[in-house]
């Protein structure tokens, strides 16, 4: 024990570079992989250091990263980073980006939410969602930190307590830089499951490819993870770690096979896609982005520091974050950037497009993206699953091309920069109070126990899609709500782009409105090849009069039976579709225009040479004396 | 090059090019016009409705001259066709950026790349139609002839301006083929963003200097009118 103590000493603070900075918080210049083979470390009573964790303990406690590596890499600085501090107020949301989504199938909600203050989303706590409610439907694909570490500051009591028995949820420095095959993140005992059994203490641990955990928090009440469970009742069983056999190397050391080379499965745990194609979402019939087929990483573009400052990657990054690389990261960064300075363009062998007879005005109007990003477009668009939407890739996720959200793309609409871009688009669903007209969504909870009485199960999906709602029964539960809702409001519903209410006669009746907006958020994955971008065949890609970049459909998705509908492409592009219209059909025409002006040019060239030829002529005889 | 590719510089240097051109041609026009008494009359009444006389008088100049055959009436044709194309792709070229600060785009554009060829069109006609009539066959320069030992065959007096018209004429003749190349060769797989850039900027100067010479021309074959007016008696009266 001393000689843990000691070691642990040393690690905490021996090793301590300078006043705050820390043995791994200064890199050595190498690019050579650091083995690290270090100290298991527990989570420590407050006040206390952290103790190393042997196989013989009993209980066997599971590793804590804030400790084990945070001996090392200074944990409060990474916990600024960008996968972590959603919940700052202090941090520039930037450009508008995927939300979580609720999706409720029993309640016919799918709602859009954030701790970022992007326009149309909403906080989880405005309908309802403690940090822990949060955890639970979203913490399957969080690495941790930020509102995993607030389990314990709820405004539930109860919640309070029970943060002492799951534990905090830590960043999980293994999500992302556990490089050995064995991380388990969505398996049947791995990260997400540990979270979603309210196991968030063993959640890193259970990722690691040397521990297995089993057992739960779910019923426990009163539970302390350091000592040995003593209970007469049998069906309980808490958190327990499995540490292999050959986990324990010198000194009970554990080697972890991390770096900061991140591979792209570990990204992709979070941040796939899949097209849905007749109800499947088959990822062997999609390829992948581009860039990526070249041989690239995700982090060769969305780099960061210590401060794990991560680029995201659009033009306007650099006003929004302080990382360094952020003006050179976006498309243009890499494929076209010009400066005064030395060429920053070609990173990463990139080759700089000549866009040959593509005019400059698309510059101007589109983003890089809108030709070269998403799925060919078709008449209408198409579904899409994510990640962190549809919990792909967490054993036991409802699979199927129906499950709740519903989102779609590509929706060419124009950008928070005034561009037109491609977008996955969410039609909100869920119920609220409308009070001078500001709609704020009602607790869910509140929306469960009405819904419930009127939409039966039997009406209920077993794909997880919408139930059978009709508008009789929108009517239904709005009168259940109405004594819901606060005093001077009355009871909504938005769905499928329109918001739904009581008249005074009782009946339900709908109207556009701006709580009823979709959410969209720009995409730059998947990259086509540029032999796929739009106009690489010709204008009439785009320029025709039934392209689907101008007059494509939207479509619009509801849990209301029967309704199918669709929204022209041009309304979310801020364009005129009468005008697109008449360009578009301008382009027939467009052949005559050329051999017109050619052939005019090539007559006012033939009068001018005619014509100079002659005054040289006369130039010469002058010269020359010839007077005839 | 790299400021001539900057399109912000653009705006401001047509702007001054019209304002310039306007200004100079108001002073020549006080400077150098015939007297009103010898176009309109002594006798034409109210003295403060000249500027409307005016208006009228080169309103008429649309009328030109026209012969009783089919070229003629095809010269006429196409000049007045000519004038009403330049008028709207001035119009639509540079109103959207003078007075709504913005690159010509949207219906503006549809209008300007309809007339666009239509105008290519007549100046290719009137290139053919007009060229002999405007070869530099005068004794314009008698200095010149003089030091070229040469005397001029075509022993017409010139008229006041024709040489200045004359070389307006040549100079819109010459200047038409990088305004039409420029777009015309944008619409081709040819050129890539550099390129097109710099069809763009070739575009809109030369289309700028062309625009100027155009407004000159049209300017000096009024005065011309005005003067030929003004030694063949006045200006009947009862066209106003």
């Amino acid at each position: 024990m001393a000689k843990t103590l000691f070691l642990v000493f040393v690690l905490m603070t021996g090793v301590v570079v300078g006043a705050e900075e820390k043995l791994g918080d200064v890199p050595d210049g190498s690019r050579s992989n650091f083995v690290h083979l270090i100290p298991m470390l527990a989570e420590p009573l407050p006040g206390k250091e952290p103790d190393q964790i042997h196989p013989g303990d009993e209980p066997v406690l599971p590793f804590s990263t804030k400790a084990t590596c945070g001996a090392c890499h200074s944990y409060d600085i990474i916990t600024t980073g960008w996968h972590f501090n959603a919940i700052d107020p202090n941090v520039k949301s930037g450009r508008r980006g995927q939300p979580w989504i609720l999706a409720d199938p029993p309640s016919a909600t799918q709602i859009p939410l954030s701790y970022r203050p992007w326009p149309g989303v909403f906080r989880p706590q405005e309908i309802g969602l403690t940090p822990m409610g949060f955890l639970q439907y979203f913490g399957r694909q969080l690495p941790g930190g930020g509102i995993g570490e607030m389990v314990d500051t709820s405004d539930n009591p109860e919640e309070i307590l029970r943060a002492g028995i799951t534990g905090k949820l830590e960043i999980n420095c293994l999500a992302c830089h556990n490089i050995s095959p064995g991380v388990d993140m969505g398996g049947a005992s791995g990260y997400a499951i540990q979270i979603i059994r309210g196991n968030y203490r063993w959640a890193a641990t259970a990722s690691s490819e040397f521990a297995y955990v089993t057992g739960t928090t779910e019923d426990l009440k009163d539970y302390d993870f350091r000592a040995p469970f003593l209970s007469s009742d049998t069906k309980l069983r808490p958190p327990a770690v499995e540490y292999y056999k050959d986990s324990f190397k010198h000194n009970d050391w554990a080697r972890f096979d991390v770096s900061v080379e991140i591979p792209k499965q570990r990204c992709y745990f979070c941040h796939s896609n899949a097209d849905v194609r007749d109800g499947k979402n088959e990822k062997w019939l999609a390829d992948e982005d581009v860039h990526l087929t070249a041989g690239l990483k995700c982090m060769d573009c969305h780099r960061n520091g210590l401060p794990h400052d991560i680029i995201r990657g659009y033009p306007a990054e650099p006003c929004d974050s302080n990382n360094s690389l952020a003006a050179v990261s976006s498309c243009q960064g890499c494929h076209t950037a010009k400066n005064n300075g030395p060429p920053l363009n070609g990173r990463f062998t990139a080759p700089v497009p000549k866009h040959i007879g593509l005019p400059k005005v698309h510059f101007d109007k589109l983003t890089c993206t809108a030709c070269h990003s998403g799925p060919w477009p078709k008449e209408t668009t198409v579904r899409t699953q994510t990640a962190r939407a549809h919990a792909l890739g967490v054993a036991r996720a409802k699979k199927g091309g129906d499950v709740l959200p519903h989102l779609t793309y590509p929706v060419f609409a124009k950008g928070q920069d005034g561009k037109i871009g491609v977008f996955k688009l969410l039609w909100p669903a869920y119920w609220a109070s409308e009070a001078n007209d500001n709609v704020t969504p009602l607790n869910l909870d509140t929306v469960k126990g009405a819904t419930s009485k009127v939409i039966a199960k039997s009406a209920l999906s077993k794909e997880r899609d919408w139930p059978n709602l009709t508008e009789e029964d929108i009517a239904k539960i709005l009168t259940l709500l109405v004594s819901k809702v606060p005093a001077g409001s009355r009871p909504v519903y938005i769905a499928s782009g329109k918001l739904f209410s009581l008249n005074d006669a009782g009946k339900i009746t709908s109207a556009e409105n701006p709580a009823a907006s979709p959410y969209m958020w720009p995409i730059a994955h998947d990259i086509r090849p540029s032999a796929q971008s739009l106009g690489v065949r010709n204008c009439k890609d785009c320029h025709s009069t039934d392209s689907p970049f101008f007059f494509g459909n939207v479509s619009i998705d509801t849990p209301i039976k029967p309704a199918k509908e669709a929204r022209g492409m041009a309304s979310f592009e801020g364009l005129n579709k009468t005008y697109e219209w008449c360009f578009a059909f301008s382009f027939i025409f467009r052949p005559w225009l050329k051999a017109v002006t050619i052939l005019s040019s090539l007559v006012i060239a033939g009068v001018l040479l005619l014509y100079a030829l002659k005054a040289l002529g006369f130039i010469a005889k002058a010269v020359i004396g010839d007077d005839s | 090059m790299t400021w001539l590719l900057n399109s912000g510089i653009f705006r401001p240097a047509a702007e001054t090019a019209f304002i310039a051109t306007v200004v100079l041609i108001a002073i020549h026009f006080a400077v150098s016009h015939p007297k009103f008494d010898d176009v309109f009359g002594k006798d034409r009444g109210l003295r403060i409705l000249d500027p409307l006389r005016l208006a009228v008088f080169v309103f008429t100049l649309l009328f030109v001259e026209q012969k009783w055959s089919f070229v003629g009436a095809l010269r006429k044709l196409v000049f007045l066709l000519a004038l009403l194309c330049f008028v709207v792709l001035l119009v639509t070229g540079f109103v959207p950026m003078f007075f709504l600060g913005k690159m010509i785009t949207g219906w503006w554009m549809m209008i300007h790349a309809t007339a666009a060829p239509v105008f290519a069109g007549c100046l290719a006609i009137l290139a053919v139609l007009w060229a002999d009539k405007n070869r530099l066959d005068k004794n314009y320069c008698p200095w010149l002839n003089r030091i070229l030992n040469r005397q001029s065959k075509n022993a017409a007096e010139p008229q006041k301006f024709e040489l200045e018209l004359k070389i307006c004429f040549w100079i819109i003749l010459f200047l038409s083929l990088p305004v039409i190349l420029s777009e015309t060769l944008s619409m081709f797989y040819l050129f890539g963003e550099l390129g097109q850039e710099v069809l763009l900027q070739l575009h809109r100067y030369s289309t700028l200097l062309l625009a100027l010479f155009a407004i000159i021309y049209l300017y000096l074959a009024a005065l011309n009118e005005m003067e030929k007016t003004a030694k063949q008696g006045h200006f009947k009266e009862n066209q106003l």
